[in-house]
């Protein structure tokens, strides 16, 4: 059974329309969803835990549905968005002497581990912890409350390498036993490569790719061609970036036949999304 | 809900609340607008909010297996807490104004039981003006409470008012005699005290009504809020 299950969800503005966003998660897997700023990652987490008003879909929690069985779906995720920012001037042990009172799965064993594994210090103030140090205090609030699935917005933005790579090594951790899964939105797509099971693409409101990251890759070709062969490729590249020598480009595998005269390699994940991103502007651009 | 407002003590309650219930003190000052002491329990909730605006109480909030409803809930009964703990200290305030100083109160309403009714009132124009709209528009914080503070002020300018030409013209409008004889002075006949303790049921009963209406409505506001 899927620990989350996102089915059509659909947020309209006036300048931006959430559109019949669908995908799922299975346990003991972490799913990346990407996209560029404003293509809707925090809108979609957002209207997933009704925090902000949905115009239509249905969004489903181990087994429960979230409209219908909002505390007890509540009760299975922990929900960070950024880092941990609340309270600033509270120490650690007084959020969660308010927090742990809300649980009644509260673990205290397994918060004291959780202290002790992340070296979090409960009696200093949340203003006195660096970003890193937030975003772990915030995972084991939610571990400790036995949360299945962690939500979390941004949560390695504005960390360091190091402490990015740190908090990417403590995900990998939570998942371990299988029970639990992860969906993190990033742009930072190299979080990506080191962490992620799936992928969840959105732009401009639409889930382009919901998929493993694996098959994701192998769907596309980066490409490099000469100057003359431009145009009668054209038809299969997707963000074309000409040059004085020709172009590079990304392409479907699927169309990789039609490239035998082209330098042809596998695509990264930073790759894919920048072309994709930059076809969109050259068709905006175009118009 | 027992969570809530332990949550609302323990996470939300800013250090200088209890400081702005020194402002009851100023009952004791001789010819002043008591009520204005009132004002400042009001003025101690916009810290309140602030500060919980500033520390995302609201995102800490909406997160917990706990309603939209529950919330506001939590949040009102909190105010009504800390504006009956200046409700309560008010009466040891009048009693020592009444022993200490001069009859009356040239400025306004006179350290009474009447000025309890006067002041629950205060709160509950403040509370109407104040926390639906809140609900409505957590970020325009600022905004409602300055439309809160005129209405409030032109509450107090009223009432204050009403005492005070009541005082001012007692011997010439028998209407005043009877309000500055029976409600605007420290009930010294049984007449006084039944009119003064009448007048505070009703004030008692119209704001515990009030809050009523205004939980409701800040439910029903905070329901459609996107955060």
């Amino acid at each position: 059974m899927n620990l989350l299950e996102v089915r059509d969800l659909t947020k309209r503005y006036e300048r931006f329309t959430l559109d019949r966003v669908s995908f799922s998660l299975e346990p003991g897997y972490i799913m990346g969803f990407i996209g560029r700023n404003g293509a809707g990652k925090s809108t979609t987490m957002k209207a997933m835990l009704n925090l902000i008003h949905k115009d239509g879909g249905e969004v489903w929690i181990d087994g429960h549905n979230f409209a219908a069985e909002e505390m007890l779906c509540k009760c299975k995720i922990g929900f960070v968005m950024g880092e941990f920012n609340c309270y600033q001037k509270s120490t650690l042990a007084n959020i969660t002497e308010v927090t742990r009172r809300f649980y009644k799965e509260w673990d205290e064993t397994a918060y004291r581990g959780y202290l002790e594994r992340f070296s979090l210090d409960e009696r200093k103030k949340v203003s006195e912890l660096s970003a890193g140090m937030r975003v772990k205090y915030a995972l084991a609030l939610a571990l400790s409350h036995n949360a299945k699935l962690l939500i979390l917005d941004e949560p390695t933005s504005g960390l360091d390498p190091v402490s990015r790579d740190d908090l990417l090594e403590v995900f990998r951790g939570v998942i371990a036993d299988g029970t639990r899964s992860i969906l993190f939105s990033t742009h930072i797509i190299s979080d990506l490569e080191k962490c992620a099971d799936y992928i969840t693409y959105i732009k401009n409101g639409k889930i382009l790719a919901s998929t493993d990251v694996d098959s994701f890759r192998a769907s596309f070709r980066l490409v490099a061609g000469e100057r003359e062969q431009l145009e009668a490729k054209r038809p299969y590249l997707i963000g074309c970036k000409p040059h004085a020598f020709g172009f590079n480009a990304l392409i479907h595998a699927a169309d990789a036949a039609q490239f035998a005269d082209c330098r042809v390699a596998p695509a990264d994940l930073e790759s894919i999304m920048i072309y994709t991103e930059q076809e969109d502007s050259h068709e905006e651009s175009a118009l | 809900m027992k969570n809530l407002l332990y949550k609302e003590f323990r996470l939300c309650m800013v250090p200088m609340v209890p400081l702005f219930y020194l402002f009851a003190l100023m009952v004791l000052i001789p010819s002043y607008p008591y009520l204005v002491a009132g004002f400042f329990t009001c003025n101690a909730l916009f810290y309140v909010f602030n500060q919980n605006a500033i520390s995302n109480d609201l995102t800490y909030s909406v997160m917990l297996p706990v309603s939209k409803k529950e919330i506001v809930r939590g949040r009102i009964v909190f105010c009504v807490i800390i504006q009956m703990i200046m409700f309560v200290l008010f009466i040891p305030m009048i009693l020592i104004n009444q022993l200490s100083g001069p009859a009356g109160n040239p400025a306004g309403v006179d350290a009474s039981i009447t000025l309890l009714g006067a002041l629950l009132t205060v709160f509950l124009v403040f509370n109407t003006s104040f926390l639906p709209a809140y609900y409505k528009n957590p970020s325009r914080l600022g905004k409602h409470f300055l439309r809160s503070v005129i209405i409030v002020f032109v509450w107090i300018f009223l009432v204050e008012g009403t005492m005070g030409v009541s005082q001012a013209l007692q011997e010439k409008v028998s209407v005043f005699a009877w309000i500055a004889n029976r409600l605007d002075c420290f009930p010294k006949t049984t007449e006084a005290v039944v009119t003064q303790l009448i007048l505070l049921a009703i004030c008692a009963l119209v704001y515990g009504l009030g809050m009523v209406l205004i939980f409701r409505r800040s439910v029903k506001n905070f329901e459609l809020v996107d955060l």
